[in-house]
């Protein structure tokens, strides 16, 4: 049972991890990313509160106030009044 | 101004005062000076900020930080922080120091727009440059070397590895960027015109950090550019791959004998040039690398040799006992095949790579041999793994550890086809690998593939040509139609395209079906495993089953049900495993998969809702998690602390109940959420319910809430006994929507919560157990009651669980149509004594009316008749015998 508990729980904490960086949305209007990921540009838009998982190996991303940032896959991009954080 | 003094105006702040080096320093200095000089109310904040001064003070390292003190207004005029003699000569060179720097950087605020750059922008600047040139020329050799799919291959993957770093270089960026963004925040928007004016040294740092910033950005957007122009030619190469590959499976060579007579004499060439290259390789060695040789080959054999014991020990231990068994089950054949295939492959691969990568580090390999001697090492590998599964699955020579249900002669006879084929298929890569090597010509490439597609083609027809079943007589059976069929036409089309001249077509064809079957093969094999393992008990029959059961103490169920699950987990990881290797073999991308798999564990969206494997897992986990650590908690309680305060079980039990339920909510709660299901989406599905709840749950929830009053109120706890509507019996169990009640016939009753709130229920173990009974007898008319009262109070005062107070009473309670009857009323301590005590002092009443002549009368009637012929038609029915029934003794027959 032991055993079992922790496995379960080393599951779920690794379950849990995501596999693409995450973006949260916690402004009251829709947020938009611009993507570059492989050859490809789209534009990710984000609903108020919610939260996408995108770039699952590494791309570019131009943030709401126009910054430019890289991304490896693994960070969590929080934007909070239009301008975003990046853990 | 004093000289002494380091600090200057800042819009939105009295005074800041910078210092370097070591923050609690910096404070000190400040709050002790202003203690020293009586300054009251002096708010001393301290603010840590990454140093941006660090190109303006370069004997600081990068990493320093600057202390930022902002000091309250009133306390300003009266502070004066001075380099005064109390503070130790280092201190005071310090403060000195850092005075001079920055009265040199004040007096010239023009320097912010002059600093050097950053030193991330310095050095990623020229990496992003060099990266950029480096895509270009790689476009360039794109362009001329798109002819062969190995120089293709190249640039691809130079191109992945210079898209990893153009992506690093534009990470390396990011902390420079959080930096600048924070103090940007700090210095805050520029004051609107028309207001006050704020110092030029804080406008200069803005600007100057701005200018950084976009320059920056600029940089980042070079690098996408880069990134975007490399992936576009990753898809180029891939697409001029598939074209060329096309072009290899649909190029016709004309087949004449002309080709194969020309062949045989340029094999002839072939080889003496071949033997030539190695002869004058050997020489080398001998002469030169002797010793290199000597040691190199010592290092591996002595490596090899460890790698043998070892691998044999564990063998060994895996495969303890099976030599003993004389009929093993598939279980522990298919557990001994799998270690004795992985062990020595595992050994001789280990062995192989680290013998070849010595070879390498002594410098003793030459760039076409190398590449030979490499192929020779892979081929010898891959064949040497069929040949050992091909053994374990096929036992020829040992049938009872046989996978297959093959017969005996078709075992070995299959055994040799498939290693014959995989050896065949190994040396025509090798032979491949040396045509490439000495660029040989192509009539001898084409005829060299002709001739192995032939051999292999005939290999794979004779395969399905086998008879590998025997039926109850041993007469031997094909394989199922659809099998040989299907083997017929993997060999008959590869035979068909080589002698049509589609030689690549064939070598493809071929080189697939013998790797692609070796992983279909090995996948058939862990399917069989898995379903023996789930089958009935059979995991109970193993080790590792009966280990669990005696570590642990499951029950055969429990360990038979694992037993299911890890059925289920060995077809998953089979999949897992062979699906990938199936699709790299046909030719996909590695990213390509891995790309899919993330996309199916990281979320399918449906609508808004994203549906996550990974998710929903980690939701369960979680509940399951959550739920026993609840669990454990309930009986923590309930064993440790409730049974020690001696409470009441009831209440025991309602608190247990409760904590069980709100422990599932909660679990439940953090295993939605860990999902990734909103909790607002359920309460739209609360919503809904509601109206459900009107209609047609309005039952289910009444006896839900009824079951949390019950639990609440507690008019009756498990244990009790209660009587409810025709329901009499002990509770057995609260639940939230019914009462599990135990009748004296021991039957189970489920009564619905709603109908013990809604109706009378009577418990006669509610407050305590104390109960009063009557027993109601009858004796004749003509008896004297007061005796009668006498002898049962008599009778009720000495039986022993009769309580003395309330005292036990006699009532005269009527005249009956046969008998006076009386009631005696007694008071029991434990209702639970009731049927002892009545039944006692019923025998005890009888007892003392017997002695004392006290009659208990039989019901009477007086009945007239009336007419003679009844009477006498009576006379003659009835026995001459019988008398006529004295009054008051006889009972009444039901035929009067």
């Amino acid at each position: 049972m032991k055993i079992l508990l922790t496995g379960l729980t080393v599951l779920a904490l690794t379950g849990g991890q995501a596999l693409a960086a995450s973006a949260v949305n916690k402004d009251s209007e829709v947020r938009v990313l611009v993507v570059t990921e492989g050859s490809g540009r789209t534009e990710l838009p984000i609903a108020s509160g919610e939260t996408v998982e995108f770039c699952p190996n590494g791309c570019f991303v131009t943030l709401p106030n126009g910054d430019r940032e890289a991304l490896t896959g693994s960070e969590t991009i929080e934007i909070v009044g239009g301008r975003a954080r990046i853990n | 101004m004093p000289d002494e003094y380091d600090y200057f105006p800042v819009e939105g702040f009295d005074e800041i005062v910078r210092h370097h080096g070591d923050a609690s320093f910096g404070w000190k200095m400040i709050a002790q000076t202003a203690a020293s000089q009586g300054v009251e109310n002096c708010k001393v904040s301290c603010h840590l900020v990454p140093c941006h001064f660090t190109n303006l003070l370069p004997s600081f390292r990068a990493n320093q930080w600057v202390l930022t003190l902002f000091l309250a207004k009133e306390s300003l005029p009266e502070l004066h922080l001075p380099v005064n003699s109390r503070l130790s000569l280092a201190i005071r060179c310090m403060i000195l120091m850092f005075s001079v720097m920055m009265a040199g950087t004040l007096l010239s605020h023009a320097a912010y727009a002059q600093r050097p750059e950053s030193v991330v922008l310095a050095k990623q600047k020229p990496l992003i440059a060099e990266y950029i040139t480096t895509a270009n020329a790689l476009a360039a050799s794109f362009e001329t070397s798109s002819d062969t799919d190995e120089g293709l291959v190249e640039i691809r993957n130079k191109l992945i590895a210079l898209e990893e770093k153009i992506l690093a270089s534009a990470v390396e960026f990011r902390p420079r960027m959080n930096e600048i963004n924070s103090r940007l925040d700090q210095l805050g928007e520029p004051p609107a015109s028309g207001t006050v004016e704020e110092p030029e040294a804080v406008t200069a740092e803005r600007n100057f950090l701005l200018a950084e910033k976009a320059e920056i950005n600029q940089l980042i957007g070079e690098a996408e550019s880069a990134s975007v122009r490399v992936n576009n030619l990753i898809e180029d190469i891939g697409t001029r791959r598939r074209e060329l590959f096309a072009q290899a499976l649909s190029k016709r060579y004309d087949i004449n004998a002309s080709v194969l007579i020309n062949a045989a004499s340029e094999f002839g060439q072939e080889v003496s040039e071949l033997w030539r290259r190695v002869s004058s390789w050997l020489r080398f060695i001998v002469r030169f690398k002797l010793q290199s040789v000597v040691g190199a080959t010592f290092i591996a054999l002595a490596a090899a040799f460890l790698l043998m014991i070892g691998g044999r020990k564990i063998a060994a231990s895996m495969t303890a006992n099976a030599g003993d068994i004389a009929s093993p089950t598939f279980l522990e054949r298919i557990s001994v095949a799998f270690w004795a295939t992985l062990l020595p492959t595992l050994v001789l691969g280990v062995f192989a790579y680290t013998t070849l990568q010595l070879y390498k580090d002594f410098g003793l390999f030459r760039d076409d041999l190398g590449t030979i001697i490499v192929s020779i090492v892979d081929v010898t590998i891959v064949v040497y793994l069929v040949h050992r599964l091909a053994l374990l699955i096929l036992a020829p020579w040992n049938p009872a550890w046989r996978l297959v249900k093959f017969g005996n002669e078709p075992s070995k006879q299959l055994y040799w086809l498939v290693v014959a084929t995989a050896g065949i298929t190994g040396l025509d890569l090798i032979m491949s690998t040396v045509n490439d090597v000495l660029s040989s010509p192509l009539n001898l490439t084409v005829a060299k593939t002709l001739v192995a597609t032939v051999i292999v083609a005939v290999l794979i027809l004779m395969i399905g040509n086998a008879k590998p079943t025997e039926d109850a007589d041993g007469k031997r059976k094909p394989w199922p139609m659809p099998v040989r069929y299907l083997l017929y036409l993997i060999g008959l089309v590869p035979l068909a395209a080589s002698f049509l001249g589609y030689v690549g077509l064939a070598r493809f064809a071929l080189q697939q079906i013998v790797v692609t079957g070796a992983v279909v093969v090995t996948m058939y094999v862990g399917f069989l495993a898995s379903r023996e393992i789930a089958a009935e008990n059979a995991f109970l029959r193993t080790s590792e089953g009966q280990w669990l059961k005696k570590r642990f103490k499951y029950s055969d169920t429990t360990i038979d049900q694992i037993g299911v699950a890890s059925g289920i987990l060995t077809n998953f990881i089979v999949l897992l495993i062979g699906l990938p290797l199936i699709l790299l073999q046909w030719g996909f991308q590695w990213g390509d998969i891995r790309t899919w798999a993330v996309k199916i564990l990281s979320g399918v969206q449906v609508g808004s809702i994203t549906i996550s494997f990974f998710g929903i897992l980690s939701g369960i986990a979680i509940f399951i998690v959550a739920f026993a650590l609840m669990r454990w908690f309930q009986r923590w309680l309930d064993g440790t602390v409730m049974a020690r305060s001696k409470m009441d079980s009831g209440v025991r039990n309602s608190i247990r109940t409760a904590i069980g339920y709100v422990g599932f909510v909660v679990a439940a709660l953090f295993g939605v959420s860990a999902a990734g299901i909103e909790l607002q989406n359920l309460a739209l599905i609360a919503g809904g319910l509601s109206l459900g709840i009107g209609f047609g749950l309005q039952n289910i929830v009444s006896n839900f809430v009824s079951g949390l009053i019950l639990l609440a109120e507690r008019p009756f706890k498990a244990g009790d006994w209660i009587v409810a509507g025709n329901v009499s019996g002990f509770v057995k169990k609260i639940s939230v929507r019914a009462t599990e009640i135990e009748t004296f016939q021991r039957q189970t009753v489920i009564l619905p919560n709603s109908e013990l709130i809604n109706a009378a229920v009577g418990n006669w173990t509610h407050r305590n157990r104390t109960a009063r009974i009557e027993i109601a007898v009858g004796v004749a008319y003509g008896t004297d009651a007061r005796r009668v009262r006498d002898i049962l109070m008599t009778i009720a005062t000495e039986h022993p669980l009769v309580l003395k107070n309330p005292e036990p009473a006699v009532v005269f309670t009527s005249f009956g149509e046969s008998s006076l009857d009386f009631e005696l009323r007694i008071f029991l301590l434990d209702v639970f004594d009731l049927n002892v005590v009545q039944s006692e002092i019923r025998f005890s009443i009888l007892d003392a009316f017997a002695a004392e002549n006290i009659e208990i009368p039989f019901p009477q009637r007086d009945i007239t008749i009336k007419g003679g012929p009844v009477v006498e038609a009576l006379d003659k029915a009835l026995p001459k015998t019988r008398k006529p029934p004295a009054r008051g003794r006889s009972r009444r027959s039901a035929d009067e």
